[in-house]
């Protein structure tokens, strides 16, 4: 009797993405393709491209070459609203400054992702309240980002790239402005949610993070992948 | 609620200090640009604008009550070419009396001489709507209303004496534009007062030229019986002596200065809503990355903007046009025609228009931000890029200025464009505050001449019970002229008899102005000719030569009634009444012998006191008013008023732009601005920079506008002198000193230091843990 492997879904596929701001090069041709319910980090030293790889995955800047493929979607075909409903609709996002909106409390902040696909004031709301509550954080609901922790708010970041059950997760050093135990806290909340099947990028400096969250490691540098690892190989 | 809405509304609402200013920017440019444009559509034909809104008569027809019936009257409104017609009004011309030497006079505002009364029941009607504005009409015998422009004090209450012995109450004052009539009462009041004329009043298809108006008359008076006519009047006579009066030295001012208003605001706005969006290119970066399309961030940022904007265009327009309506009667007032009602149109215009223009300037930013990747978008929100002003801050950095100083200094270079509006928005604020400082200057420059407050320190009037003597006998001359020549401090002494008389052969009536004594030391400036230096000599203004078609050199036959006087015009002065002769004494004998003086100009021996001499020329005679030659008259006072207002509206705009400019750069630079503080930047310190950055704009808009507002003042003052048929004396426009030029320079950085200082103080109060703890 033959055991069949289901055929592994391919979430992101990156093939020789080259991105140059001026004379400097970001990115300079990475391959790379990541499984659904996978969680990779992609480390390396500052300046090497990390952040832009993400961004590219998350549709936030577009290639000067190559293919950025993402659940089938060939994002450098989408114009800039096309983009936008992407992000709307299959990411969620985290970056290491938050990026809150600063001028809406802390649970609109979460709601505001649900909104904007139509879903009512109301209910979204209401699954950012529950998001608050899984995340320990609903007597923080109608406090400002200004008068938030950097824990707090990471967590209202992660509410929000909850609020639309995205099938990419992507996080951009999600633990580098927070405190040991915050940093902690994100940590096994990205955890859970890869243990849910929840696909998963992190971008980071910290191996600590990278061999907690991650089953594989992609290493860069100056803008070119230089090796690849599981976990246990890092291990 | 859609998450475009609930974000511009929290933004709106959480952004306080922002909505603020753009509400404040938006109110105050509103405000300006509806008394802007409602004075430009004053000052556009305003003539023309007021025959219109009076529904003017095209033609003012005498006929002769003999000769005509009212019913053939009433047929010529039926006339090929005729549109509207009023009438027929019985007319008649009344002689109104000389009050006697001894008495006071009754007249405050009708002039002896005779005065055309016309019966009508009511101001309204088809045609000539005459502007009632003091008083009422007069529903009974005895009552009347005379014609003068709105403005001065009531004549109601007055009397008027006829020379037959009747006199009518004065009861109402209105203004009739077309110029229908010297007075009014009712039409059985004109018939007992013996009218034997009737005035129709016309307007027709084709009445832009004199010839059709001849044709038109021939179409009316045709058919009736011969001389039926008496006489007629068209409405372009009145319009072409409107356009060479005095008044028209108004409209290239209010011009000039709705230009500036008009500019300024929408610079201002633009600066600042453009300055709000690309203050936001990290808020728009977010928007971004948490999905909101390009379309939802411009309209976010547009409800952002529009939501105060919206208020406070509509708080504005209302305010503009509460603020409008006295201006509008104030400025019509000099123009010497009725105030024109507020245009309703005028505030849709600005209700629809500045929202407009406030989406537009937004939108012209925000597609900068649209195409800007979101990524980078959250990046360069953060702070400008880097390449804009590092060179010019490595150039400061090595001068020997004090750091916050040389900071200071690089901050504009980092936002061109932002820098760019604000000096312009400063320059423009300079160049109307140079504008007006030149203009009052020569006003009171122009004052000086018209008064001759060189030559004549003080005038005395023959007044009695507070009122003007038109008639002083000649013995009370005397006694009056010795008495003045006697006080110590008197140098010069000149009487004159201020009446009124008629040029024979076109029998117009002119001032007359009848000078006796040392009448060179006047200190008229003749520009053509020479100054009267013996009988039977006349100078004049350019305005009379070119109205009656004279010249330096011709003779003109006047008479007061009586015997009349023939003089030569031997002068031109370069400004005087266009209705005005000034003649030697001599000519008064002839014309009304036993006549006296009614009022003197007196030049003073240096070192007297005035005030002392003023006080001792009271008490010496009491029925003398004694008062200092100078200072401006209502009509001239206009001018500073109106320069003043408009120059605080555009500077406090100015200001506002740079208090925008600088809380702009405070936002994009907190963690700089805690940054520096962390390393000790002190609090004043950092009000210092954030001030320097300022005024340095404040100077290059000082240099820009002062030379730009010189050259507005070159351009308008001699637009406004020619309007009024004067020759334009080097003097009016030679007022730039050294030290009002160099204080001008001084108001471009006063304004931008005034906008700068507050929120610089705040931002030197920035608390360090708070700001890097947000960042």
């Amino acid at each position: 009797m033959s055991t069949e492997q289901p055929p592994v879904q391919v979430v992101v596929s990156l093939d020789t993405v080259v991105k140059e701001y001026g004379a400097t090069t970001a990115l300079a041709g990475v391959s790379l393709e990541i499984a659904a319910g996978e969680s990779v980090a992609v480390m390396g030293p500052s300046g090497c491209g990390k952040s832009t790889l993400l961004n590219m995955i998350a549709g936030l800047d577009r290639p000067t070459s190559g293919s950025v493929i993402v659940q089938g979607e060939d994002l450098g075909h989408l114009n800039e609203t096309g983009l936008c409903l992407f992000r709307r609709r299959r990411v969620g996002m985290i970056f290491q400054f938050f990026n809150l909106l600063d001028d809406l409390p802390a649970l609109d902040n979460a709601a505001i992702a649900a909104q904007l696909t139509g879903v009512s004031a109301t209910q979204a709301r209401r699954r950012a309240l529950e998001l608050f509550d899984e995340l320990g954080i609903a007597d923080r609901r109608d406090t400002y980002p200004a008068l938030l922790s950097g824990g707090e708010r990471q967590r209202v970041a992660v509410a929000r790239a909850l609020m639309n059950r995205p099938s990419l997760m992507l996080a951009d050093e999600p633990t580098g402005a927070l405190d040991s135990h915050s940093a902690e806290q994100v940590m096994d909340l990205l955890i859970d949610l890869n243990q849910i099947g929840q696909t998963l990028v992190v971008v980071t400096h910290d191996e600590h993070l990278a061999t907690r969250c991650a089953s594989r490691v992609v290493r860069l540098s100056d803008g070119k992948m230089v090796g690849e690892q599981s976990v246990e190989q890092l291990l | 609620m859609s998450a475009v809405w609930a974000l511009s509304r929290a933004a709106a609402r959480r952004r306080r200090l922002q909505t603020t200013v753009i509400g404040i920017v938006t109110f105050v440019s509103a405000i300006t640009i509806v008394v802007a444009l409602e004075l430009f559509s004053a000052s556009s034909a305003p003539f023309e604008h007021a025959f219109a809104q009076q529904q003017g008569a095209e033609l003012v027809a005498a006929f002769d009550k003999a000769k005509v019936t009212d019913a053939q009257l009433v047929a010529t409104g039926a006339r090929p070419g005729v549109t509207a017609s009023a009438g027929p009004f019985p007319q008649v011309t009344v002689d109104i009396s000389q009050p006697s030497g001894a008495g006071p006079s009754r007249l405050p505002s009708v002039p002896p001489g005779p005065l055309t009364v016309v019966g009508r029941p009511s101001p309204g009607g088809r045609l000539d709507r005459v502007d009632l504005w003091s008083g009422h009409w007069p529903t009974g015998a005895g009552q009347v209303v005379v014609n003068r422009a709105p403005g001065g004090p009531s004549p109601v209450g007055s009397v008027i004496e006829l020379s037959d012995g009747q006199s009518l109450a004065v009861v109402g004052a209105a203004y009739s534009v077309s110029q229908s009539a010297g007075a009014w009462v009712t039409p059985a009041e004109a018939d007992a007062l013996g009218a034997k004329e009737s005035e129709m009043l016309y307007r027709f298809a084709d009445a832009t030229t004199s010839d059709q108006l001849r044709s038109d008359l021939t179409s009316v008076t045709g058919g009736l019986a011969p001389g039926a006519l008496a006489g007629s009047r068209s409405y372009l006579t009145l319009e072409r002596q409107y356009s060479t009066s005095v008044a028209q030295a108004y409209v290239p001012f209010l011009f000039a200065f709705g230009i500036l208003a008009l500019v300024v605001a929408v610079m201002m706005v633009a600066n600042v809503v453009s300055g709000t969006v690309v203050a936001g290119l990290r808020h728009i970066g977010i928007m971004k990355a948490v999905g909101y399309t390009p379309g939802q961030v411009g309209a976010v940022y547009l409800l952002m903007i529009l939501i105060p904007g919206a208020v406070a265009t509509l708080v504005g327009t209302l305010a503009g046009t509460l603020v409008s309506k006295p201006l509008l009667s104030t400025a019509t007032q000099g123009l010497g025609l009725p105030a024109p009602s507020v245009s309703p149109w005028l505030d849709v215009v600005v209700l629809a228009g500045l929202p407009v223009l406030v989406a537009l300037a937004a939108l012209a930013s925000a597609r900068r931000a649209k195409r800007l990747p979101a990524a980078r978008a959250i990046t360069a929100g953060a702070a400008p890029s880097a390449g804009h002003g590092l060179r010019a801050q490595r150039a400061l950095a090595s001068t020997a200025l004090p750091r916050a100083v040389s900071l200071g200094l690089g901050l504009p270079f980092a936002r061109p464009a932002r820098t760019a509006l604000t000096v312009a928005t400063l320059a423009l604020g300079v160049t109307a505050v140079t504008f007006a400082a030149g203009l009052t200057s020569s006003v009171i420059r122009y004052g000086q001449l018209q008064q001759r407050t060189s030559s004549v320190q003080v005038t005395a009037a023959v007044r009695h019970n507070g009122r003007s003597l038109l008639v002083v006998s000649a013995a009370s001359d005397q006694r009056t002229a010795e008495l003045l020549a006697s006080l110590p401090g008197t140098r010069t002494l000149t009487a004159e008899l201020q009446t009124v008389g008629e040029l024979v052969g076109p029998n117009v009536r002119i001032d007359l102005d009848f000078l006796r004594g040392d009448t060179s030391s006047l200190g008229y400036p003749i520009v053509n000719g020479h100054w009267i230096n013996g009988p039977g000599q006349a100078v004049v203004g350019p305005g009379f030569l070119k109205d009656h078609d004279l010249a330096v050199g011709d003779r003109v036959t006047l008479t007061m009634g009586g015997a009349p006087a023939t003089v030569t015009i031997v002068g031109e002065t370069w400004s005087y009444d266009p209705s005005g002769l000034m003649a030697d004494w001599h000519t008064a004998s002839v014309l009304d012998p036993g006549r006296g003086a009614t009022r003197y100009e007196i030049g003073l021996r240096p070192g007297t006191n005035l005030a002392s001499y003023i006080a001792r020329a009271n008490r010496a005679d009491p029925s003398v008013m004694v008062q200092a030659n100078g200072g401006l008259n209502g009509d001239e006072q206009l001018i500073p008023d109106f320069s003043t207002l408009f120059t605080v509206l555009l500077a406090i705009v100015a200001a506002l732009g740079v208090l925008n400019t600088v809380l702009l750069t405070i936002r994009e630079r907190r963690r700089d601005l805690g940054m520096l503080k962390s390393i000790g930047m002190t609090p004043r310190q950092v009000t210092v920079m954030m001030v320097t950055s300022a005024t340095a704009l404040g100077l290059i808009g000082s240099l820009i506008g002062v030379p730009a507002g010189i050259t507005v003042h070159r351009v308008v003052v001699p637009a406004m002198v020619h309007a009024t048929n004067a020759v334009l004396p080097s003097s009016l426009l030679d007022v730039w000193t050294a030290g009002l030029i160099a204080a001008l320079a001084l108001s471009g950085v006063v304004i931008a230091a005034v906008g700068a200082f507050v929120p610089a103080r705040n931002a030197g109060r920035l608390r360090v843990a708070a700001v890097l703890h947000n960042e």
